[in-house]
């Protein structure tokens, strides 16, 4: 809370500084230099989104900002447009370009999301050197400053304009990534499976984050062209966009300020290369200070010979090149290749990355000691809630079983082949409401593949699934998610850059209702929904006895921890079933007990269980009932007990026929 | 009509350019399922070399030819040691594409400042007036070009498939881990890969050089196109190249033709849309089944 208001503080002392710059300095050539960071600054906002959050790659916010300032300009040109109209018309044309865009996105992630946004920008150039009926083309367009109550702005009132509009985009930007559709984007990055699983659909929100992020290009955009007041296609290339990502990732992803540090670098750099002598005095101090810097590392031993050699030697030699050269402005792209190479090897955090890292090993102590406090104090609050206490209960709530022991889920005939094999053959399965059913057989046979039919993950090659009477054949996996039955995963599936609560606030996503604009505003209705998320993600984190650790990243945790958090994690869906695969292993003897204590807890207020799992104490202890599997076909089914004693049952897990051996 | 067998002659030359480069992608993503965003800067070096070999240097194209696929080699092992394999010990995709990239920039810019920025002409080695072929004209050179690259292709596989080597290439692209504990080498097979990849897109710029124009600039669309290509043939496909590239080379001919010279490059691009929105895995390669 006091990290939020810190950094908004210093939000605001710098945007009023910027406000002021103007008064200062008076140079209009400056003044037109901070507007141009400042609206690149716009548009990073906006590719953060997609390359920080959602993690995908975009080479195509060149020609999303391009069709931001050709709507700008074509709507000047032809309808002598208001700015009041401009402006918004802007955004939304390429915030539809941003879906257009999103739709191959959809299908493809990568290196190949990479190439087709490639295509898009590279297509939208052409197409805006080719229309020269709505375009000019390669002539370009002139643009006048817009006129705002009947006056037309001067250079300085529109800078002033151009701060206000970064100051509601910053304000904007922070609030929706700070809410639950930031939550969504950065959860599809952490595991789309998990996404798709907690109810977040990967598909909604990959097109959800390009649209918000192409709108921010827009509004750049067509700032953009009234800056300028003159625009043409070449601008718009592949350089730019090479450029918009170096800044992000150079910047640092995630945060804002990484935005503005990036944006500020790629419009100071081509001026400084553009002066050699100032290039020359840059690149010898940044080889000294990489020297000193790689002397101290290699005494304090935080680094080896082998990996400060490359950035010392690379840095001299730049140096020692830029005394031969006369005229930097032709090496401009190889010193922007340069630069994303040193980023990406050894600057991945970005420069804000960098810094915060610094800051943190200072403060390493103090926020230890911290630690331990809120852990002491909390685990004293916690301690009658984990004796299984009553207060707690309603933190797993079901939707109240209507009928108990009446069929929750039936599975008919289920089939599922890749190629040749089948993995589960012809299965049925009926789960009977309030029930913990256990699922076990030996490693290959199916269970898990169980799993993921039910879950949507794979569509079955035949057979019928109902769950509470509805099928869910074909659906997607976030339609079931959302219908009642959540998961937990083998190989965990946890957001691993997200803290424990907001693992847990992901799962709860189901429970927001407000649309972009209240969460924008923070109206009334978000903040009540913000807050109850809050509150319920709380509860369930003290049910499983992690609340002490909410602000962790989820992937500090110990492994026992993070399986209990993927079980916080499927609660927070109000499930009416949930699917438990083998939440024990890798966990202590008394973790396991304790484990079984949560299971049982689960059950009793309403939640039916299946449980995968090898661990045969845990699942003759609490099962009502067990199937067993083996090689993709049920062989048994029963009360524990009859289930043990079945000779198929022994045969299956022990190889032999003759022997009498019990399963463990 | 003549004018349109016409249109498709060239269009196939093209289409053959378009597979060699895309039978590149398909070399290094076999190996370690990484590709060289800078494939279309490889070939345009490729071809500026050569342009040098032959013109400064007064050297026989033909012999031009081994030379330019040697110095392919070595800016592919380039490549793939400074730009892919720290990215792939740091298991971090997003760092290839940005390395790749920024190495296809940096060598554009090189290229800019030794042979400067403007096309240049590259001699043709065959004679330049066309023969006649089913009553349409048809340069000698394009003949050379679909013959070379076709060949090329063919050698390579003949290697992959038959030699010792070419069986580790084929074992780490079946499964990176088990090659590795089999004793294979595998950082060596991927930098060989990218080594080959590099070679096949130097090979086809000296190849289509004398039936374009040379430039530093000359290589990007032509990458990017030939990555269409590879996806609409699939990445695992070596006939789904072969047509894609034809599919390609045709349509863009036609459409410069008939249409304008200014949107030729539309309908690879769209093409390249459409096939990754729709089917992802290209016309003739195999759905991957998602593990959980």
């Amino acid at each position: 809370m006091t990290m939020r208001a810190h950094s908004s503080s210093w939000a605001a002392v710098v945007w009023v500084l910027a406000v002021l710059i103007p008064l200062a300095i008076p140079n209009p050539y400056y003044i037109h230099l901070v507007e141009t960071i400042m609206i690149y600054s716009i548009l990073l906002f906006g590719l953060d989104i997609v390359v920080g959050y959602t993690g995908q790659v975009s080479l195509g916010h060149a020609g999303l900002f391009g069709i931001g300032a050709y709507t700008a300009g074509v709507m000047f040109m032809k309808l002598s447009a208001s700015v009041w109209f401009i402006l918004p018309t802007s955004i939304a044309v390429t915030a539809v370009f941003g879906a257009i865009l999103a739709l191959p996105a959809l299908r493809v992630s990568g290196p190949y999301l990479a190439m087709v946004t490639l295509a898009f920008g590279t297509i939208i150039q052409i197409l805006i050197n080719e229309m020269t009926f709505l375009t000019e083309g390669p002539l370009g367009i002139k643009i006048a400053k817009p006129v705002l109550w009947g006056e037309k702005l001067t250079e300085r009132e529109f800078y002033w304009l151009v701060c206000v509009i970064l100051g509601l985009a910053l304000i904007f930007v922070h609030r929706v990534l700070r809410s639950h559709l930031g939550r969504a984007f950065e959860a599809l990055k952490g595991s789309p499976i998990a996404s798709d699983c907690m109810g977040v659909s990967v598909y909604r929100y990959k097109v959800y984050a390009f649209v918000v992020s192409a709108g921010l290009a827009g509004l750049a955009g067509s700032l953009y062209a009234y800056s300028e007041q003159y625009i043409s296609p070449n601008t718009y290339n592949f350089e730019l966009t090479v450029l918009f990502l170096l800044a992000t990732i150079m910047g640092g992803r995630k945060t804002r300020s990484g935005a503005i540090i990036g944006a500020t670098i790629i419009v100071m750099l081509p001026k400084l290369l553009d002066d050699i002598e100032l290039f020359r005095w840059v690149a010898s101090t940044a080889a000294v200070v990489i020297a000193v810097g790689a002397v101290i590392g290699l005494q304090k031993k935080f680094t080896t010979p082998k990996a400060v050699i490359i950035p010392v030697v690379g840095t001299l030699a730049l140096a020692a090149f830029s005394y031969q050269l006369k005229n930097m402005t032709d090496w401009r792209l190889s010193i922007f290749g340069l630069m994303i190479l040193f980023v990406v090897y050894y600057l991945q955090d970005g420069i804000v990355g960098f810094i915060s890292k610094l800051g943190h090993l200072g403060e390493v102590e103090s926020t230890s000691l911290r630690e331990t406090d809120s852990v002491q104090a909390s685990s004293d609050v916690a301690h009658p809630s984990t004796a299984l206490g009553q207060n707690r209960n309603h933190a797993v709530s079901a939707v109240s079983a209507t009928v108990p022991h009446s069929i929750i889920l039936s599975a008919q005939s289920v089939l599922m082949q890749f190629g040749g094999l089948k993995a589960i053959n012809d299965v049925n399965l009926v789960i009977k409401r309030g029930e913990i059913h256990g699922l076990i057989g030996p490693n290959g046979s199916g269970k898990s593949t169980m799993m993921n039919v039910l879950t949507g993950i794979y569509i079955p090659s035949a057979g019928q699934i109902e769950f509470n009477g509805q099928s869910v054949v074909g659906r997607s996996s976030s339609d079931i998610a959302l219908s009642g039955i959540a998961r937990t995963f083998q190989n965990v599936q946890l957001f691993g850059d997200m803290s424990v609560l907001q693992n847990v606030l992901v799962g709860l996503h189901h429970s927001f209702e407000s649309p972009l604009w209240n969460v924008a505003l923070h109206a009334p209705s978000y903040l009540k929904e913000e807050m109850q998320a809050n509150a319920r993600a709380h509860d369930l984190l003290e049910f499983v006895g992690l609340d002490a650790l909410s602000n962790e990243l989820a992937h500090n945790l110990p492994y026992g921890k993070q399986r209990l958090l993927e079980i916080a994690r499927a609660l927070a869906l109000n499930p009416q079933l949930l699917l438990l695969d083998e939440p024990a292993a890798g966990l202590t003897a008394p973790d396991i007990k304790e484990l079984i204590a949560y299971i049982r807890k689960i059950r009793d207020s309403g939640v039916t269980i299946i449980l995968i799992e090898h661990h045969m104490d845990v699942v003759m202890g609490i099962c009502d009932t067990v199937s067993v599997l083996d090689f993709g076909q049920k062989i048994a089914e029963g009360k524990p007990a009859e289930v043990q004693a079945n000779e198929k049952v022994i045969t299956a897990y022990l190889g032999g026929s003759s022997t009498t051996e019990k399963v463990q | 009509m003549e004018i349109l067998l016409q249109l498709i002659y060239s269009g196939i030359a093209l289409g053959m350019i378009y597979a060699v480069i895309a039978f590149g992608y398909q070399l290094t993503f076999a190996t370690s399922d990484t590709l060289n965003f800078g494939q279309g800067e490889a070939l345009m070096l490729g071809a500026l070399v050569g342009l040098s070999l032959v013109d400064t240097f007064g050297m026989n194209y033909w012999l031009a030819i081994p030379v330019v696929g040697v110095f392919g080699l070595f800016q592919g092992a380039l490549v793939e040691r400074v730009g892919v394999r720290p990215a792939i010990k740091l298991k971090s995709e997003f760092g290839w594409i940005m390395s790749t990239i920024a190495l296809g920039i940096i060598f554009k810019n090189v290229a800019e400042n030794i042979w400067g920025r403007d096309d240049l002409r590259f001699p043709s080695p065959l004679d330049e007036s066309p023969i006649k072929l089913f009553g349409a004209n048809v340069l000698p050179m394009e003949i050379l070009v679909i013959g070379g690259a076709l060949l090329m292709m063919v050698l390579i596989e003949f290697f992959n498939r038959k030699t010792i080597f070419g069986k580790a290439v084929v074992a780490t692209f079946n499964d990176r881990e088990a090659a590795r504990l089999m004793g294979i080498n595998t950082s060596v097979v991927i930098t060989f890969s990218y080594a080959l990849s590099s070679m096949t897109a130097a090979f086809a710029g000296i190849l289509v050089a004398p039936l374009t124009l040379t430039g530093a600039t000359m290589g990007s669309v032509l990458g990017l196109k030939a990555f269409a290509v590879a996806i609409i043939g699939g990445l695992t496909s070596g006939l789904g190249i072969v047509v894609g590239g034809i599919l390609l080379g045709v349509a863009e001919t036609t459409t410069g033709f008939y249409i304008s010279t200014g949107y030729k490059d539309v309908p690879g691009l769209v093409l390249l849309l459409l096939v990754l929105a729709v089917r992802p895995s290209g016309l003739f390669g195999k759905t991957a089944i998602k593990k959980v």
